[in-house]
Order: structure tokens, then C-alpha cells, then sequence
């Protein structure tokens, strides 16, 4: 089923051309993307790669129509994005476009289940509807118990699942990783992964910007990045089965992972 | 729209909680100006509607013409003087124009006021006492209702040097109010009590004198105090029906005209007009204290919008996530007005309800009530809405300005 949903997407979701980004003026002007062209199929696992200030978060701000490109062309969807008004990129955050921060990034002030229901209020849901989807989203990641908690009373691994579950509450079809196991030890990182590789395999489209060459075994495309160019992409070198890749993510994921989790992935 | 804003106004409510001494600071300065300004509101409209009951009262037929043109003050230095420049004046209207107005056909009753500059005091006794001293025609008891409770008021037949007094007067000045036929002396001219006037609960009326405390003496006993010429400073109307009162007033208007050489130096008043607050002096303390509540509005909303502008810096990183989940500028400049309005809000509720407090203590010594109407919560809370609203407005689209992605920078 996951092999259909990705044979019969033939525009990509994402499509950049000749992407540039700069920052500062005159002589402190500095390119942090650099030229870049880019496709992203629906469905596609991406781990973005390289040294620190190769452009990487940058990628995925402007990806999630978070800052804007100076120069170049992005579609979403076949549909070109650069001049869409503020209101409009908002809605489009709120719809597609999930983001998951390698500092968490949960309002402090807010408890576990009123920050996974935060993008819901964006969206007109009643609340009590989105305190019961989001209720639904931190089930699916064993977190229910903790509903109640304030983020600094959760782990790290926890707080980064809390911050996936906020991520995928309104259902986006693009997830955007920024060093999501950044602060979280090998352990936690794994099982963040594997939350992700499951996400993936429910046919959603995930680009996750890591500087950890393990994480990378999840990914079915590997991006890497340097001064602001894309240096290398596995997808350019190897013409990767999908299903295969599937296959190896979840051998690969199944060190130290939980029975239950791989009973949720075989669903 | 409905669930952002029950959002927004818990999200509100929890972060004020967490600041509650400053958001308690804050909402104090709105609170003490709108506390100012409903007392004034609540006075003034209680002082106002005490007049206009009187006049509704007597069945709304009546007109009042009282001398000079009753006109609001030009410029400010009008307004901070408390005693205008006609304040002793010479009357412009005569007694001409009393006996052509009540010669009238649609005239039931008419009867002058003339104020006698002087004070009571009883034989012997060396303390004058300040007492309003009125000179009228017996017409006065029908037209203004007033009621006698001992004795008789003056009428035609009655000997000139003899007055009708007010209950309190009576009590003040012969220590009982059983005074008919008791003496006593305005200007070294002798009056013998005939009547005791009843007393009357409001001392404010359309009159302007204080009947409880008043002596009333005949016109013609008036005028031997000024060389026979009566200074009269209102004549009061009482018209046949309340239906022909305003073709009365324009009769009136032009007979006192052509009486007046073509010089229109009087002002009728009829039906509201009449309750319009007389004391110039009520007026101004009330502009004062319009304008002290004004000031102390502003820099309650000064501190408002300082305390945002906290508020924001504080959370930028949370602004930077909700606009990363979806929320649009529209949504942050929304949550930080509403935040802002939750405090002017409720300042001016609490400043509403203070208030009333206040105008109810303050009418223990005033010589009306505090009055309650819709206008005056709707201006009071309206004012708090309207300062929230004017303070809160810049922090909120700050907050929206904020890029989202330095914002999330913030302390990472």
C-alpha cells in the first residue's frame, strides 16, 4: 500500500530551481544557498547532511515557508510559493507542513496535551475535538500518561516525542526535522527515528536535516550539503528500490526496539 | 474565530497569572482612572436626574426663564473660572416681563424669583445665620408644588413683613420647628413667621435655592430692599397643558424680545433643559476631574503596553513556535491584543464597581445620590476597552513582526 501512494505521485511535492539565499549586504553579503535545485517526491525519507553553516536549517526554513528565498523558484506541490502573502504561507504551515526542532521548541507555559493540540487552534478545530485528537497523537506515542505534564517535568526523548506528536497532529503530508536527535542521547535518538521511519511508512513525506551519519540508515535518500550546494544525492548515484529500502530500515530499526513498536509498524 | 479567541483568552489569563504582581500593577492604573471617571459619570447623571425627576414631577409643563444666554463655555479659561463674568450682573429680566408672560392665554401659573442678598438672625441673638431669602408671588406653591405643613404660604391679603420659612431654617433658628408667629430680622426689617414649609428631601432643585433652609417673603417686601425694583432671577411657568408649552415658549421668547428693545438677553428653558446641571461650579470640578481620570487612563495604558512589550521579548521563542505551527500575524497581533484587553478589561470592571463604591460614599456628604443608568458601565467599561485597545495594539504587531525564525533562535 505504501508502494502505490509513492508510484502514483508523479509531480514532486517539492520542486526547487536555482534556490539562492544570502544574508547581510555588501561585503558581509554571504550565500547560504547556493543555486540549488532539488526535487522531493511524496513519500520520500530525506536526511540532509553536511558541516555546520552549510545551509541545512536554512533549507528547511525556507522549505517550510518559514524565510523566503532571495532568488529561484519553489513549488509545493506544482504550485509556485514565493509570492504568496503571510496569511496564505501561515495556512499552508498549518496545513501540509509539520515541524519538528532539535530544541523541542514547546511552549513553556503550556502542558503536554495543549501543546500537541496547538496547531489545531490555528485551524478553527473546537476544542474540545482537538484536546481528543491530540489526546488520540500522544496515544500512538505511549505518552497519554503524561498528558498533563508541563515540558520541563518530560525526558528530552520524551519531550521530542511530545514535539512529533504536535508535528502530526493536523495530519501534514510534509514533516520537516530540524537535528531532531540532537540533544537526545543514542538510545532516545533511535527510538525518535523510529517514530519518524513509522510516520514514513503511513506515506507521509519527511526531510530530516541530521549531523549524525547513523541516522542516516533510515533515510532512502541522503542529501548532502556543502557551502550552500548540494554535494552529493544518493538518489542521483543509486536508483533506490523503495520497498527494499523499507525492508532495511525496519531490520536496521529493530536493534533495542520496543515489542510493541514493531507491532505498530507491521500495521 | 470563536475557539482562538476562548484560546487566546486562556492563554491570556494563564500568563498574566504567572506575572500576577505586575499585571496587578498594571491593572491598578486603569482601574484607579476608570474608578475616577465613574464616579463623575454616576454623580453628575445622579445630580442631573434629581433635577429632571422634579420636573418630571410636575408634569412636564413647565419653562423656566432665567436672565442672560445660557451658553457653554468658549474657551478654556471660561470653564476654570468658576464665577462667570455676569455672576453679579444685574438681572435683565423685569417685572414687566413676569406680569406680560403670565398675562398669557396658555398660562396657568407664572411666579418670579428674586434672591434678597442677606442674612437671618432672630432678636437678641448676635449669630446671623446664611439663609437663601426668596421674594415671589403666592403663585410660587402651585407652580414649583410646594407644601406647607404649619401655617399658611404668603398670599395678596397677607401683611407685607410676614414670611414662610423652611423646616431646617425653622429649627436653626428657634431651635424648634413649632415657630409660627416667631420674629425675626433680614437687613434690620422684622418678618413674623406664618408658615412652615415641609421638608423637602433633595435641597438641589431647579430653583437653586435650598427650600429646607429658605425664607420666603412676598415680592413686594423684596423689592423695598432694593429701592422697589425687583431683581428677578428666574420666572418660573407653569403652562395650562405640558402639549402648548413649546408655542408658549416661542410666545414668550417674542413678547420678552419686544419688551427688551429687540436685545434677546434671557434663555427660556423648558421640559430636560431645565435639568441640564445649573451649578457652573459642579461643571468645572467635573471637567477636572474628567480630565485628572483622562491622565491617569493614559498612563494606565502607558504601563499596559509597557508590560506587552515585556510580555513579547519574553516570548518570542513562543511566538516563533506558533507561527512555526501555523499561526499567521493575524493570529500573534489577536493573542497579544487580547492579552492586553483582558487587563485593561478587567481594570475597568473592577474601576466600574470601585467606583459606584466611591460615588455611594461621597453621596453620604453630597446632597444627592449617585445615579445608575446604562451609559455609565457602558462608558466606564467601554473607556477601559477602548484604552486597551489604543495601548495594546503596538506590542501586539511587534509581536507579529517578528521573524519566525530568529524568534525561534531565541535562547536555543
Amino acid at each position: 500500500m505504501i508502494g502505490m501512494k509513492k508510484a502514483d505521485t508523479t509531480t514532486p511535492v517539492i520542486a526547487l530551481k536555482g534556490l539562492t539565499k544570502r544574508y547581510g549586504i555588501g561585503d558581509a553579503e554571504h550565500t547560504v544557498l547556493d543555486n540549488i535545485d532539488l526535487e522531493i517526491k511524496k513519500g520520500e525519507f530525506i536526511a540532509i547532511m553536511g558541516p555546520s553553516g552549510c545551509g541545512k536549517t536554512t533549507l528547511l526554513n525556507v522549505l517550510g515557508l518559514l524565510d523566503k528565498p532571495d532568488e529561484g523558484e519553489y513549488k509545493l506541490d506544482g504550485k509556485p510559493v514565493e509570492r504568496l502573502s503571510s496569511a496564505k504561507r501561515a495556512a499552508i504551515r498549518s496545513d501540509r507542513i509539520g515541524f519538528v526542532f532539535q530544541s523541542f521548541n514547546l511552549v513553556p507555559r503550556l502542558n503536554v496535551i495543549e501543546n500537541v493540540a496547538l496547531p489545531l487552534a490555528y485551524t478553527g478545530t473546537p476544542q474540545l475535538k482537538s484536546l481528543k485528537k491530540a489526546s488520540d497523537m500522544l496515544k500512538t506515542f505511549h505518552l497519554n500518561e503524561r498528558e498533563y505534564y508541563m515540558p520541563w517535568q518530560l525526558s528530552g526523548g520524551q519531550t521530542q516525542r511530545v514535539a512529533i506528536a504536535r508535528a502530526l497532529v493536523n495530519d501534514p503530508s510534509i514533516i520537516l526535522a530540524d537535528e531532531p536527535t540532537g540533544n537526545l542521547d543514542s538510545k532516545s535518538s533511535h527510538i525518535i527515528l523510529e517514530e519518524l521511519s513509522d510516520i514514513h511508512r503511513r506515506g507521509n513525506t519527511i526531510i530530516m536535516v541530521t549531523h549524525n551519519p547513523d541516522m542516516t540508515t533510515y533515510a532512502d535518500r541522503v542529501i548532502t550539503m556543502l557551502d550552500g550546494r548540494i554535494d552529493t544525492d544518493t538518489k542521483t548515484t543509486v536508483i533506490q528500490n523503495t520497498r527494499s529500502s523499507v525492508t532495511k530500515k525496519v531490520s536496521l530499526g529493530s536493534r533495542g526496539k520496543p515489542a510493541k513498536k514493531t507491532k505498530r509498524g507491521k500495521k | 474565530m470563536r475557539l482562538l479567541l476562548l484560546n487566546h483568552i486562556s492563554v491570556a489569563r494563564e500568563s498574566l497569572r504567572r506575572n500576577r504582581m505586575r499585571t496587578a500593577l498594571t491593572t491598578l492604573g486603569i482601574t484607579l482612572g476608570v474608578t475616577c471617571m465613574t464616579v463623575i459619570f454616576a454623580l453628575s447623571y445622579g445630580a442631573t436626574k434629581l433635577v429632571s425627576d422634579q420636573v418630571d414631577a410636575l408634569g412636564g409643563n413647565l419653562a423656566v426663564i432665567r436672565p442672560g444666554v445660557d451658553r457653554s463655555p468658549q474657551d478654556l479659561r471660561e470653564v476654570v473660572a468658576p464665577l462667570g463674568g455676569t455672576s453679579f450682573a444685574v438681572s435683565s429680566l423685569t417685572e414687566k416681563d413676569f406680569t406680560t408672560v403670565s398675562e398669557l392665554d396658555g398660562v396657568d401659573k407664572a411666579a418670579p424669583l428674586m434672591s434678597v442678598d442677606g442674612s437671618v438672625r432672630v432678636n437678641g441673638n448676635d449669630q446671623p445665620i446664611n439663609a437663601p431669602i426668596v421674594a415671589t408671588t403666592p403663585e410660587l406653591a402651585t407652580v414649583s408644588d410646594l407644601k406647607v405643613r404649619e401655617g399658611q404660604f404668603i398670599d395678596d391679603i397677607t401683611n407685607q413683613n410676614t414670611a414662610v420659612i423652611g423646616h431646617q431654617l425653622s429649627v436653626d433658628l428657634f431651635g424648634t420647628d413649632q415657630s409660627i408667629g416667631q420674629v425675626f430680622k433680614v437687613r434690620g426689617q422684622q418678618f413674623t413667621v406664618i408658615g412652615i414649609l415641609s421638608p423637602v428631601e433633595d435641597s438641589i432643585n431647579y430653583n437653586n435655592f435650598n427650600i429646607n433652609n429658605a425664607v420666603i417673603i412676598n415680592l413686594t417686601s423684596g423689592k423695598s430692599f432694593n429701592h422697589g425694583i425687583a431683581q428677578i432671577r428666574q420666572i418660573n411657568i407653569k403652562a395650562k397643558e405640558s402639549g402648548q408649552l413649546p408655542g408658549l415658549v416661542k410666545r414668550m421668547n417674542d413678547l420678552i424680545v419686544t419688551n427688551h428693545n429687540g436685545e434677546r438677553d434671557f434663555t427660556i428653558l423648558s421640559g430636560s433643559q431645565i435639568a441640564k446641571p445649573t451649578s457652573f461650579l459642579f461643571n468645572t470640578v467635573g471637567v477636572v476631574a474628567l480630565v485628572v481620570s483622562a491622565v491617569s487612563l493614559i498612563i494606565g495604558g502607558i504601563g499596559i503596553m509597557n508590560i506587552m512589550l515585556a510580555n513579547v521579548a519574553e516570548r518570542t521563542r513562543e511566538i516563533g513556535i506558533r507561527k512555526a505551527v501555523g499561526a499567521s500575524n493575524y493570529h500573534i497581533t489577536f493573542q497579544f491584543l487580547i492579552e492586553a484587553l483582558v487587563m485593561s478589561v478587567s481594570g475597568g470592571v473592577l474601576g466600574f464597581f470601585l467606583g459606584y463604591a466611591v460615588a455611594l460614599l461621597l453621596g453620604t456628604f453630597l446632597p444627592f445620590n449617585p445615579g445608575f443608568t446604562w451609559w455609565v458601565p457602558v462608558a466606564s467599561i467601554g473607556t477601559s476597552v477602548l484604552v486597551g485597545i489604543l495601548f495594546g495594539i503596538y506590542p501586539a504587531l511587534r509581536a507579529a513582526r517578528k521573524n519566525p525564525i530568529e524568534a525561534l533562535r531565541q535562547y536555543s
